[in-house]
């Protein structure tokens, strides 16, 4: 006979409805991709308990185990929950692990590029922000998608989510150290912007070019240009997948702070609970957005933020994407024979 | 400060000469009197410094003779009469007159490489250096090329004097080929009281030297000049620096033995 | 030569006192502004305060920035005439540096004081007011081979300081500042140790003459392709002493402007082009051949020392994992014959 669920509090349970009756998946989120050897092993060891020993890596950087009798589900919350202690408790979320598994699934896994912890490029610790943000954002049940990246390269597709966290860098210069050698103004030229340029034997930087990658830093051989130890971020917003509109999400915010990305998308919270159609099953974030106007987006997720100086705010906001409808375009082979 | 070797002094242009479609004669107005082959650092403000050598001196003018390659040199040549540029010299060490007295002389000049030569050729042929005789071979890559040309014709009355373009062209009736071909027919008797400079492109310097040993000389009877990058002019900014040797005070004017050991 | 015992909070009122009278330069943390993200730069620079001064590790630049800055303006020009501009502070100036640096100051003499019979006046005037405190080093840092390059050891130096845990142990050799410290701390017995052996061993060729052969040896191919050409080897070394000429314009002039000296490098490119173009060391291995024989041969048959203070800093900063180390032991391989 097939197990008696309540379908809804199971999928917020972290637990999904699979192909196989009876048996479910979990996802295990893994915030900022970023797990000990040893918790690896716990997970395993619940995969190979109570799954057939199968893990898969999720595109968000968290595990999803496979397999699951639907039977089995308080047992392994009760497995889970040192890994949740770990990972959620540790990074601050305000809930205690109760042996009752995740408390949420709508904000997803919070992803991150592997930072500044190894990649020379990044501009931040991106694991500890995704951390912090973990902590500061989860549980709660409205589908969110965040992602943070450690420079404009963008390797965890941040330009794919609600949230897309780019960390920059104000190369600051000294006028004094700098001798000339034009590798910064190159490399910029080159792999970046063309933001630097070359004036009397010294560097000009074009502020309103300059997208705060950091590459002139790594380029100057005398420490001219040295990074401004205030860290400074990019956030952009509502790009998506999908079967409606895809698209890429657009800078909304520009060398803002860490607490301001934080207060910005803690205060799309209550805007989401303002908005969201409630006859849907579930309404997307950026779809909300597409209804209100990004002008009272904007207006409501910037109350009560304290912006620091050098923060810019987008003027419009358009979105590259297309309408996945429109198929006028496409043609069937004959066409093509002409 | 007051002794300031870099600091650079006004010189007032008093004659300005085209030479070649490239090259231009500009005369200062200047005190001098220093050794044939030496150089000075001529500068424009704003522009910036180069070293150029002296292609005629006399107790009041100095001449440089530029080919306008480089923003310091295209920016001399819009330079007119009566303006003033900036210079400082002489530097380095020149050609050693002094063991040129009663010998013979020999110079092979090459294309640009007759400006720093050319003093030495006056000052021979005016018989201030006490030389016994004088014999030029001076080669341009064409006839258009060729520098001083009206100096060239005067200086054959009064020397031995071969002048070759490296090909035939139409209209040209005197010598052609490579100078190292025309060292080939120097004649080989008497070679040891023969003191022979080598000035010009770096390929032509390195194959010319290599003919006059096989012709005979001993390496310490050929002396060429080298030209480098510099800042400075007195040892200081490092660019002109081969192996040990500072081009811009051991030379640039340096004995073969020496010169041929040094790599860049 | 009297020695003192200080506390720390001894030696912040002595840093204080002696600030008012000297400029004090030294090695200095500038926190989160290294290349990498969440690293520190440790440069080399004036200090304004006690905390200011790094003691521990090593400087990612060189001290000789004090005498020799990476931009100095030689003249302030209009089309009349060229002036040197005053140096506006005249206070002498003590430097905290270590003994290899201060081999260094005296490579950097060679050059500026003595090289072509003259003395350069810029470096001269800032070099006069120069007093050395040395930071004594009682092991080495990761790349250094100074004692391969007899650099390990000096007595030039006006103070020596010792930064233990609790104390700071100093000598003084100069007794001009023994007003300084006698009134603070206990008189001691304290002499300060030189490194005595490093972990890189350098065996460096001894040759008067380098064969022609090694100019033109396949050793130095390979880093046509290691090196970037970036300079850093350059600019952190501290006996390198290169550097070219540029005239600045003041936008807004139609006559004045600046020319002044700026640190080049034989890595660096454009460093032997002519007017024209020709350049005659493209291949960053006959850079790298240039700098190593500059560095450790044809200095020495100049002026009868090598150049090369063992300081390591150029092995530091590579990028590419360039070591200056195993390059001299690679030509001293080939040199012997051995397969480098």
């Amino acid at each position: 006979m097939s197990a008696d669920l309540n379908r809804k509090k199971v999928t917020k349970n972290a637990f999904r409805i699979t192909k196989r009756r009876n048996h479910t998946a979990l996802r295990v989120r893994v915030p900022g991709g970023h797990i000990t050897a040893e918790q690896i092993a716990m997970i395993a060891d619940i995969a190979r308990r109570f799954g057939d020993g199968n893990m898969h890596i999720t595109t968000r950087q968290g595990f999803e185990i496979p397999n699951i009798p639907f039977e089995k589900m308080a047992e392994v919350n009760a497995a889970l929950n040192p890994l949740i202690e770990e990972l959620q408790v540790a990074n601050g979320v305000s809930f205690a692990a109760s042996n009752s598994g995740y408390p949420a699934a709508g904000m997803r896994n919070i992803s991150a590029c592997i930072g500044n912890r190894v990649c020379p490029f990044a501009n931040t610790d991106t694991t500890a922000f995704a951390q912090k943000l973990e902590g500061q954002l989860f549980p709660h049940d409205f589908h969110v998608k965040i992602a943070v990246t450690g420079c404009p390269n963008d390797c965890i597709k941040a330009h794919m989510q609600d949230f897309g966290i780019i960390a920059i860098c104000e190369p600051q210069y000294d006028y004094d150290a700098c001798i000339g050698c034009e590798a910064c103004e190159k490399v910029c030229k080159r792999k970046v912007t063309g933001a630097l340029s070359m004036k009397n034997g010294k560097v000009i930087r074009d502020a309103r070019r300059c997208i705060g990658c950091g590459e002139c830093v790594l380029a100057c051989p005398t420490g001219a240009w040295t990074r401004n130890p205030q860290k400074f971020y990019r956030l952009l917003i509502m790009g998506r997948t999908g079967k409606r509109n895809p698209r890429i999400a657009m800078p909304f915010l520009n060398w803002v702070t860490e607490e301001v990305v934080i207060q910005v998308i803690r205060n799309t919270i209550p805007y989401i609970d303002r908005y969201i159609l409630r006859c849907l099953p579930k309404e997307h974030i950026g779809y909300i957005v597409d209804r209100t106007g990004y002008d009272v987006y904007r207006r409501e997720v910037l109350e009560n933020v304290k912006l620091n100086p050098e923060a810019k705010i987008a003027r419009t906001m358009q979105w590259p994407g297309y309408d996945t409808l429109n198929d006028a375009n496409m043609r069937s082979a004959d066409y093509w024979k002409g | 400060m007051i002794d300031n070797p870099y600091r650079p002094f006004a010189a007032e242009i008093i004659e300005l000469r085209r030479e070649t479609s490239a090259e231009f004669t500009m005369k200062v107005k200047a005190g001098a009197d220093f050794c044939p082959g030496q150089f000075f650092q001529v500068s424009l403000p704003k522009i910036g410094e180069a070293p150029i050598s002296v292609s005629s001196f006399g107790p009041d003018f100095i001449e440089f003779t530029i080919r306008a390659v480089g923003t310091l040199t295209n920016a001399l040549h819009e330079y007119r009469v009566g303006d003033r540029i900036f210079i400082r010299g002489p530097y380095g060490h020149g050609f050693p007159v002094d063991k040129f007295r009663d010998r013979d002389l020999l110079i092979v000049a090459g294309g640009s490489g007759l400006a720093p030569v050319r003093p030495l050729i006056q000052k021979s042929l005016a018989g201030e250096l006490g030389i016994r005789s004088l014999k030029l071979i001076i080669g341009f890559k064409n006839s258009e090329g060729i520098l001083f040309s009206q100096q060239i014709e005067e200086w054959a009355k009064k020397s031995d004097l071969t002048l070759t373009i490296d090909k035939a062209e139409p209209g040209w009736s005197g010598k052609t080929g490579l100078v190292t071909e025309h060292i080939k027919k120097f004649p080989k008797d008497n070679l040891k009281n023969l003191e022979a400079v080598v000035v010009g492109p770096t390929m032509m310097m390195k194959f010319s030297t290599a003919e006059l040993v096989l012709l005979g000389l001993k390496e310490e009877q050929i002396w060429v000049s080298f030209e480098r990058l510099m800042s400075c002019g007195i040892g200081k900014c490092g660019h002109c620096k081969i192996d040990y040797t500072y081009v811009c005070v051991d030379g640039p004017v340096l004995n073969y033995p020496h010169a041929s050991r040094l790599i860049d | 030569m009297n020695s003192y015992s200080l506390t720390r909070s001894n030696f912040k009122d002595i840093f204080d006192r002696l600030s008012a009278e000297y400029r004090l330069f030294g090695p200095k943390r500038l926190a989160g502004r290294g290349r990498f993200s969440d690293t520190d730069l440790i440069t080399c620079d004036f200090l304004a305060d006690i905390d200011e001064l790094e003691f521990e590790e090593k400087s990612f630049m060189s001290p000789k920035s004090v005498v020799f800055p990476a931009d100095e303006t030689t003249f302030v020009f209009n089309e009349e005439e060229f002036k040197e501009p005053l140096m506006r502070d005249q206070r002498e100036i003590i430097v905290f540096l270590r003994p290899c640096d201060i081999n260094g100051f005296a490579r950097l003499d060679k050059i500026f004081l003595e090289n072509g019979d003259r003395v350069d006046p810029y470096y001269q005037r800032r070099r006069q007011k120069i007093h050395f405190f040395m930071i004594e080093c009682s092991s080495s840092f990761e790349n250094c081979f100074c004692v391969a390059m007899q650099s390990n050891h000096t007595d030039n130096y006006a103070v020596a300081l010792r930064f233990d845990k609790e104390s700071i142990e100093i000598q003084i050799r100069n007794d001009h500042f023994n007003r300084f410290f006698e009134s603070f701390g206990t008189k001691s017995a304290f002499t300060p140790e030189f490194v005595k052996e490093d972990a890189v061993k350098v065996e460096l060729p001894d040759n008067d003459e380098m064969p022609a052969e090694i100019f033109n040896h396949q050793m130095w191919s390979e880093y046509d392709q290691r090196c970037i050409a970036c300079g850093r080897c350059n600019t952190s070394c501290v006996t390198c002493t290169c550097f070219s000429t540029v005239d600045i314009f003041y936008p807004d002039s139609r006559t004045c402007g600046e020319r002044r000296r700026v640190w080049d490098g034989c890595h660096l490119d454009g460093f032997t082009e002519m007017a024209g173009g020709h350049s005659f060391r493209k291949n960053k291995g006959d850079r790298m051949r240039f700098k190593t024989l500059h560095k450790i041969y044809d200095f020495r048959k100049r002026f009868g020392f090598d150049m090369c203070v063992g300081c390591g800093r150029c092995d530091d900063v590579c990028p590419e994992y360039i070591s200056f180390s195993s390059c001299i032991n690679k030509l001293g391989s080939t040199l012997k014959g051995e397969k480098a």
